[in-house]
């Protein structure tokens, strides 16, 4: 038997299954909260930060990932503050600079307010949000993937750079990968890396009701998971 | 020795050890600790050894060879018993002055005593020392009585006392109630009560809970937990079993990095004598409490210092943090309820538990009580590990202490707490150690570390070095950690390079802002500290690097030049010779003269030179 909590989001109460994620429940709900490196069904890591959230506690907001934030009752949480927009721009902002060509990224980007990059821009091929480690590990047992190395070294890669007997080639971790979807126009060239904001129009409808899921085309590029 | 059965058995021993002590009253305390055998204490106690067996002293006199003193740069460090005659800078070859003079007549050898830095005067004994005066040495003056391999030094001080007394006469709730009103906070840096720590273990059910020691201390130049464990590694282990006790947990890990081989051994051989006297093990001095310790070693990651990052790692897992909106005192290690303490934390808690809350809590500050130790670095005339009061200014730690600025330059900041920890400006040294003090204006307590800067130390330069620090030690499994480090190396480069701009002065904070708030872990929630701190005290300091192209302290090479000062310059042609570049031109006894275009700002002519006549601007 299920039982039910009730909290408290953007000042709404919403019933919600014991046990399941706050960010989970803002989508089961249309809440519109930004995020990358959940997936449905796979464990949280709070990796990407961009699903961040004010939890208020005690009567003090503390900010955290609502991914990995269980529900509970009374618990009241806000997403969508001024303070959380600034926090989650300037972290989708990052992620930009880092890998300018990918279309799920300069979506998501878009979507949390980014309109200018402060940064150089890098474009590397991975952005770690380990979607494809945990999918190999978690939906196959496979485990034939892994975070290698450490900091500015990590990266995704088979057990000592090879391709083990046991990768069941099922191209799952390919599928999942944000970076496999290319900007409109075609990768960027080195140098010639840009905020693509093509899409700009489509938010339109998202500033006038900015913390509400309005099942925007943005979505399908960074695998939101309303569309799941 | 037999397994000790009872509270009465333990008496008995230790006053079997006492009373077969009392007829040996001279000792020589010989430094062990990694500091005195880095300037070569093994041989010296080599040296003492033969010639006590030469006078044919060696059952006469006590050697006693103990874990750090604090003074390490006046190391090898020699102390005298009866009278704590203080001999410092200790070689091979004075031991045998040490023995027939001090030790058999009773005087003193004048050229090995410690000579004040500011009055130039002899000091004859340890507590005269200005450097320990002003201290406060409740933790660290127990190494001084204890060689760390020996549990009867342990037992003689009155070890173990307090584990048998909280076996003995208190209950669960009574141990966790008196740490709480002692204010006990926890020294590893974030400075949570421990008290509350152990309640919420304690409340959190499961039968399995687990308590482990972080002896993971990773900030450049910081060495107190090395320093207890290898000093006096049973007063740590005595605090854990209080602890384990406390919130019902059989089973304890020392997390201790791999890197301090001494303290490892050192404490696999307490745990080792531990359990040979039953301290440790099943049914422990007959109270029906069981407990025991294992010894992790950890491969040196900074960010293994991190609470769930240290449990991964011990669980075998790469050493990475995860989420903690559920807390490890409620999921911890294996899921279970864990306590995790720093070493120093758990070093404080036997003298709590023997004397009381009330003894504890009347040293301090309002917010943070008891002592600190700290390990004062820097461009100050002593340096060495200190223990004070909390709520101790940084005024007397950086003059009475350290002994005032090296070679009459002035100091410009301290920066406290490590590479989490901030900058303070001179003006601010009226600030007390105090954990809500510092926290409030910027920096932190953090695990202790002080590091004093000079007028010639560039601020932008040390946000550098802690950023480059901080991006070599992050996981990297977090974004905001990994990039948002990476990114503000970039910018405060950039600056120290004359590459620099206003609009990213302001980047800089807004992204450093973002770093502190949303970081998965304490390493990136406290990354953005070195530089937030000092762009809020040092700001001009950036700025002159941008607008005018200018390093105040000399310090950023892309920023200065070195001319060579005509009226102090003899010609005397060594910077000449000096310069590996050919930068410097000029004929003997004539001025000499530094080509700006050949110059690659090294510096070598400036440290060669013995008229001070290069200057930098």
């Amino acid at each position: 038997m299920l039982r039910y909590v009730t909290i408290k989001i953007d000042g709404a109460f919403i019933r919600a299954p014991r046990g399941t994620s706050v960010l989970d429940t803002a989508i089961e709900y249309g809440i519109c909260i930004p995020h990358l490196c959940h997936v449905s069904g796979l464990t949280e890591i709070g990796a990407c930060r961009l699903c961040i959230v004010e939890h208020e506690v005690a009567g003090r907001a503390r900010v955290t990932t609502s991914c990995t934030l269980s529900v509970q009752e009374g618990m009241v949480v806000w997403t969508n503050t001024d303070k959380i927009k600034r926090l989650r721009r300037n972290i989708a902002e990052l992620l930009v600079a880092q890998a300018p060509n990918s279309r799920a990224i300069q979506d998501v980007a878009l979507r949390c307010g980014v309109r200018e990059v402060r940064y150089p821009f890098r474009n590397q091929d991975c952005v770690l949000c380990g979607r494809c480690v945990r999918a190999c590990a978690e939906i196959w047992q496979a485990r034939a993937i892994g975070f290698v190395g450490r900091g500015k070294e990590r990266r995704v890669d088979y057990p000592f750079g090879r391709r083990p007997d046991f990768c069941k080639q099922c191209n799952y971790c390919v599928q999942l990968c944000p970076m496999t979807i290319t900007p409109c126009e075609g990768p960027m060239k080195n140098g010639e890396e840009r905020l693509c904001g093509n899409c700009e129009s489509q938010l339109m409808a998202a500033e006038e009701n900015p913390d509400g899921c309005i099942w925007c085309q943005l979505g399908e590029g960074f695998q939101c998971g309303r569309y799941v | 020795m037999p397994e000790l059965g009872s509270f009465i058995d333990l008496e008995a021993l230790r006053e079997r050890i006492v009373r077969e002590r009392e007829p040996l009253r001279n000792t020589l305390i010989i430094c062990g600790g990694t500091g005195c055998q880095a300037s070569r204490s093994r041989a010296v106690i080599e040296a003492v050894r033969e010639e006590l067996v030469r006078q044919g002293l060696q059952d006469g006199v006590r050697l006693r060879v103990t874990g750090c003193h604090g003074f390490c740069e006046q190391g090898p460090i020699a102390v005298v018993e009866p009278g704590r005659t203080f001999y410092c800078h200790v070689r091979p070859e004075d031991a045998a002055d040490i023995v027939s003079e001090t030790i058999l007549q009773g005087r003193v050898v004048e050229r090995l005593l410690y000579t004040d830095p500011v009055t130039g005067g002899k000091v004859r004994t340890e507590p005269e020392i200005p450097f320990y005066m002003a201290q406060d040495r409740q933790l660290l003056s127990q190494n001084r009585l204890v060689d760390p391999c020996v549990i009867d030094d342990y037992l003689a001080i009155g070890g173990y006392s307090a584990l048998a007394r909280v076996l003995a006469g208190m209950s669960r709730e009574d141990v966790i109630r008196e740490i709480q009103s002692s204010g006990l906070r926890g020294r590893g840096g974030g400075g949570f009560p421990t008290g509350r720590k152990w309640a919420e273990c304690h409340e959190a059910p499961g039968d399995e809970k687990y308590v482990i020691c972080n002896a993971d201390e990773g900030d450049p130049g910081a060495y107190m937990d090395r320093c207890l464990l290898e000093g006096n590694p049973h007063l740590v282990l005595e605090g854990m079993m209080i602890g384990a006790y406390a919130v019902g947990a059989h089973q304890g890990y020392v997390y201790v990095r791999n890197e301090y081989p001494l303290a490892v051994d050192h404490v696999r051989t307490a745990v080792r004598q531990a359990r040979e006297l039953g301290l440790l093990g099943p049914n422990i001095l007959g109270s029906g409490f069981s407990f025991d310790v294992q010894i992790s070693r950890g491969g040196g990651a900074f960010v293994c210092g991190e609470s769930t990052a240290l449990m991964a790692s011990l669980e075998g897992k790469a050493g990475e943090p995860r989420p903690k909106d559920i807390h490890t005192v409620v999921d911890g290690l294996w899921h279970k309820p864990t306590v995790l303490n720093n070493v120093e934390t758990w070093a404080n808690v036997p003298s709590i538990a023997l004397q009381g809350a009330a003894w504890f809590s009347a040293k301090g500050s309002p917010g943070s009580k008891g002592t600190k130790i700290l390990a004062l670095t820097g461009r100050i005339k002593n340096t060495g590990l200190i223990e004070v009061a909390m709520g101790t200014p940084l005024r007397t730690v950086v003059h009475d202490i350290g002994g005032g600025a090296l070679n009459g330059k002035a100091i410009k900041a301290v920066q406290t707490g490590g590479p989490s920890g901030g900058c303070l400006p001179v003006d601010r040294f009226d600030l007390p150690v105090d954990f809500d003090a510092l926290a409030q204006a910027g920096s932190m307590v953090g695990s202790g570390g002080i590091v004093v800067m000079d007028e010639e130390t560039c601020m932008v330069d040390v946000a550098k070095y802690f950023l480059a620090f901080l991006q070599d030690e992050s996981c990297g499994k977090c974004v905001p950690c990994r990039l948002g480090i990476d990114r503000m190396l970039e910018i405060v480069t950039d600056i120290t390079e004359g590459r620099g701009t206003l609009e990213q002065v302001e980047l800089l904070e807004d992204l450093a802002d973002t770093v502190g708030q949303t970081a998965l872990c304490g390493l990136g929630k406290t990354a953005a500290n070195p530089v937030l701190s000092t762009l809020r005290y040092f700001r001009e300091e950036y700025e002159a690097h941008i607008t005018e192209n200018r390093c105040p302290a000399g310090v950023c090479q892309a920023l200065i030049t070195y001319v060579v000062d005509p009226e102090k310059c003899t010609g005397c042609g060594v910077c000449l010779r000096a310069c590996p570049h050919g930068a410097i031109r000029g004929d003997k006894k004539q001025i000499h003269e530094i080509d700006a275009l050949l110059c690659q700002r090294c510096g070598i002519c400036r440290s060669e030179c013995k008229f001070q006549a290069i200057r930098v601007h």
